[in-house]
């Protein structure tokens, strides 16, 4: 179906290229019909997930859809079409978004804040593990902040302590990573792996 | 002794229901009670039965109801009092009744018998039922004026009514029921006339106006009636002699041996309160109704003239409706016992059937033949014509062909009223001469004014629809949206019809409202939204609810406009975002 309005793609202040249905004002009202709906979840996840990665932002809440001046008003408004995503219509994209592994609830037991997954875990242990490996810190035992603040910025700078847990209990699962307790708190050795 | 002088003998052979007024109701009855005339057992009245009504109480003895039953006027009745009763004693009701007496054993029944019968209203000449009670039939039942020579018996039962208020000045001020129980009218017709001053005819009291010339009458001399009621000459002759002293107390006790009392008390008093024999009639035939729920209304709103006569037609009217609705449930009950009939008939058709099947073989072929199929078509066309079908044998084909031929005359006709005549080019338009879709409670009604008489029922409308198509140009067509409403439309307004036409509008003109596409399409907002609707559930448009503004949504751009329609943006969308 061809359209004579003119969608078009739009640039950001971030310097993220919104897609051209992010100025198609349907793309704000959530679609009684299955069909169309499930099209605009699979679009508005893409964009959610796309966004995240290109801004590092780990955690996406409802309440971001009903204040302003956070992180995703760049995506969750649209000044130019005088149109924004509702909360109602964020939680059901979230919860769609949980249920296809694409994000987590974070803290669980909840409904109104997810962790995305624009890495799954299994990608994040990998990070995890070829960064060490990269930096020459196999073998020897790393705080968590070691990992989430390093002196030299890394892939892994401000990854949430739940999203890195999961990873290195990945890794523990084949053997590449230990966890350690130490004096302030915990802490893992990395090994070579492949044993 | 009170308990002859204030009651009435009654035959308690008849059933109580029988034996009330037209205007009368049985409130409540007690068995097991014993009468107490003063303080001691009535010797007579031992066992017995007791009714409440709204005007009377009747006692029934069952030992022998013919000579020993009574009925007394609760009007007689000035308190009452409630013994609960101690070991061995029962609970029993004391009812004080009015100084005087106003029955006297055979002066009753002619006065019962001129308060019975029917009589014709001197004014409005209406012919006034028999069997209302007393106070009922001392006036016109259509246009409310008293009853002019009326027995006097009535009128003393209302007066004495209004006088037992004052216990100490009744026995002076009422009227001795044997006194008048001669029977003739106390109300002399020729000396009450009014003769005229110009014509001399002698009209009636109560016309204003002479009757042949029209010329204003004086005003009657005569006294009012309630007057000459009172007046010494009518008073009686000598009280009845009393063996008691007459400053005794005037009571009888109902004793009951077998309960009920608490109950019956309670409904005594309220009956007491009620006043319902006060209440003369007018608006009774309205009785199914509750008539305890607002006896003083009665009694109050005018009663005479016009809005009198007004109020006696329009509660005629409602008694009317509560007969007709409980003639519609013995209609009922009838639909119950039709498949019983259905049965019957089945019954009896087999046996016709196989009649005719053995005459076939012996008699002759050709007349046993045509006489079964006439007998058995009659049995099912006249249970069909009841609207009762039997299920196990077919409606016959004659049957078949006459309705399907009237089904199409009905669709036929329907088509005229849709488009309109179409043999000449008459200026008689169709309800769907602009219109390409109309819904189909619009169309029933307004071919069932079309019609004005022999209205069709929905369920044949709904028969005749199916027809529709073949005797309409352009074709006529039924749909049901998903929301239930039922509309006819032309081809035009087929879903796939109008679903291209919009997706191609929204696509070519951009977004719309659904008022916007009901302007275009010279259709109600209504139906817009139900075939928008539609087109959404197929998925080739979609939604802009203007709650998603920034602003807050809504209201901008006026009610009703706050979703737009889209031709389906996400369909066939690739992602040209970033990657």
């Amino acid at each position: 179906m061809t359209n004579v309005m003119s969608l078009s793609t739009h640039t950001t202040a971030s310097g993220f290229l919104l897609p051209s249905i992010h100025s198609a004002p349907p793309f704000f009202t959530q679609q009684p019909n299955p069909g169309t709906q499930a099209i605009a979840i699979e679009q508005w996840t893409r964009l959610i997930l796309t966004y995240a990665r290109h801004r590092r932002l780990f955690v996406l809440r409802v309440e971001d859809a009903e204040t302003t001046g956070n992180d995703w008003d760049e995506i969750l408004r649209n000044e130019r079409i005088n149109r924004k995503l509702l909360p109602p219509y964020l939680s059901h994209i979230l919860s769609a978004m949980v249920a296809k592994d694409l994000a987590v609830y974070e803290p669980p037991r909840q409904t109104r804040s997810v962790l995305l997954y624009w890495r799954s875990p299994d990608e994040w242990a990998e990070t995890l593990h070829s960064w060490a490996t990269a930096t020459g810190q196999l073998n020897t035992i790393l705080t968590f902040y070691d990992i989430t603040d390093p002196p030299i910025e890394s892939e892994l700078t401000g990854i949430p302590i739940p999203l890195l847990r999961k990873a290195i209990s990945i890794l523990g699962k084949t053997g590449r990573a230990q966890m350690i307790g130490v004096a302030d708190g915990e802490g893992v050795r990395l090994f070579a792996g492949g044993r | 002794m009170a308990l002859r002088r204030t009651t009435r003998s009654v035959d308690g052979t008849i059933p109580v229901p029988a034996l009330l007024y037209k205007d009368e109701e049985i409130y409540v009855s007690q068995d097991g009670v014993g009468i107490y005339d003063g303080a001691q057992k009535s010797p007579n009245h031992q066992a017995g039965t007791v009714f409440v009504t709204t005007h009377r109480l009747f006692y029934i003895d069952s030992k022998s109801p013919y000579k020993h039953s009574f009925a007394l006027d609760l009007s007689h009745i000035m308190q009452t009092d409630y013994y609960a009763g101690l070991f061995k004693s029962s609970p029993k009701v004391t009812l004080h009744l009015s100084g005087n007496s106003t029955t006297s054993g055979q002066g009753t029944t002619g006065d019962d018998e001129a308060g019975f019968e029917s009589w014709e209203c001197e004014v409005c000449a209406y012919r006034n039922p028999p069997g209302l009670s007393p106070a009922a039939a001392a006036v016109c039942g259509l246009c409310g004026v008293p009853r002019t020579s009326v027995p006097s018996s009535t009128a003393s039962v209302t007066s004495q009514h209004l006088s037992s208020s004052l216990p100490s000045s009744t026995a002076s001020l009422t009227v001795s029921r044997s006194s008048s129980s001669t029977g003739t009218p106390s109300f002399d017709e020729g000396s009450s006339s009014i003769a005229c001053p110009a014509c001399t005819f002698l009209n009636h009291p109560f016309l204003r106006s002479c009757e042949i010339c029209s010329t204003e009458l004086p005003p009657p001399t005569h006294q009012p009636r309630r007057a000459m009621k009172s007046a010494p000459s009518s008073r009686p002759s000598s009280p009845e002699s009393d063996d008691q002293d007459p400053t005794a107390p005037r009571i009888i006790k109902v004793s009951f041996r077998k309960g009920g009392d608490k109950a019956f008390y309670a409904v005594l008093k309220r009956s007491l309160k009620s006043k319902m024999w006060e209440s003369n009639g007018i608006g009774t035939s309205a009785r199914g109704l509750d008539p305890r729920v607002e006896p003083h209304d009665q009694n109050t709103v005018g009663k005479s003239g016009i809005t009198g006569i007004l109020r006696t037609v329009e509660s005629s009217a409602q008694g009317r409706e509560t007969g007709m609705l409980d003639a519609l449930q013995d209609l009922e009950a009838l639909m119950v016992k039709a498949k019983d009939m259905v049965r019957l008939a089945a019954e009896l058709n087999e046996k016709l059937t196989a009649a005719s099947a053995s005459g076939g073989v012996q008699s002759t072929p050709g007349l046993a033949s045509s006489a079964e199929p006439e007998e058995a078509t009659f049995i099912r066309s006249s249970l069909s014509q009841l609207g009762l079908q039997m299920s196990n044998a077919p409606v016959t084909l004659d049957m078949m062909k006459d309705e399907r031929r009237w089904i199409e005359e009905l669709a036929r006709e329907l088509a005229r009223v849709l488009q309109g005549s179409s043999s000449p080019p008459s200026k008689e338009r169709g309800m769907m001469k602009d219109r390409g879709v109309i819904a189909l409670d619009e169309v029933w009604g307004g071919w069932n004014r079309a019609r004005g008489v022999a209205l069709i029922p929905p369920s044949t409308f709904l028969l005749v629809l199916p027809h529709l198509p073949h005797f309409t140009d352009p074709p006529v067509q039924a749909r049901t949206f998903a929301s239930g409403l039922r509309v006819l439309h032309t081809p035009p307004y087929t879903h796939s019809a109008f679903s291209a036409r919009l997706s191609g509008m929204l696509a070519l003109t951009g977004p719309k409202t659904a008022m916007q596409v009901a302007q275009m399409e010279g259709i109600t907002l209504g139906l817009a939204a139900e075939l928008i609707a539609a087109v959404e559930t197929d998925g080739d448009i979609c939604r802009d609810d203007a709650a998603a503004a920034i602003g807050g949504g809504g209201g901008v751009s006026g009610g009703g406009a706050e979703v737009m329609w889209w031709a389906n943006v996400f369909v066939g969308y690739t992602w040209d975002g970033q990657q």
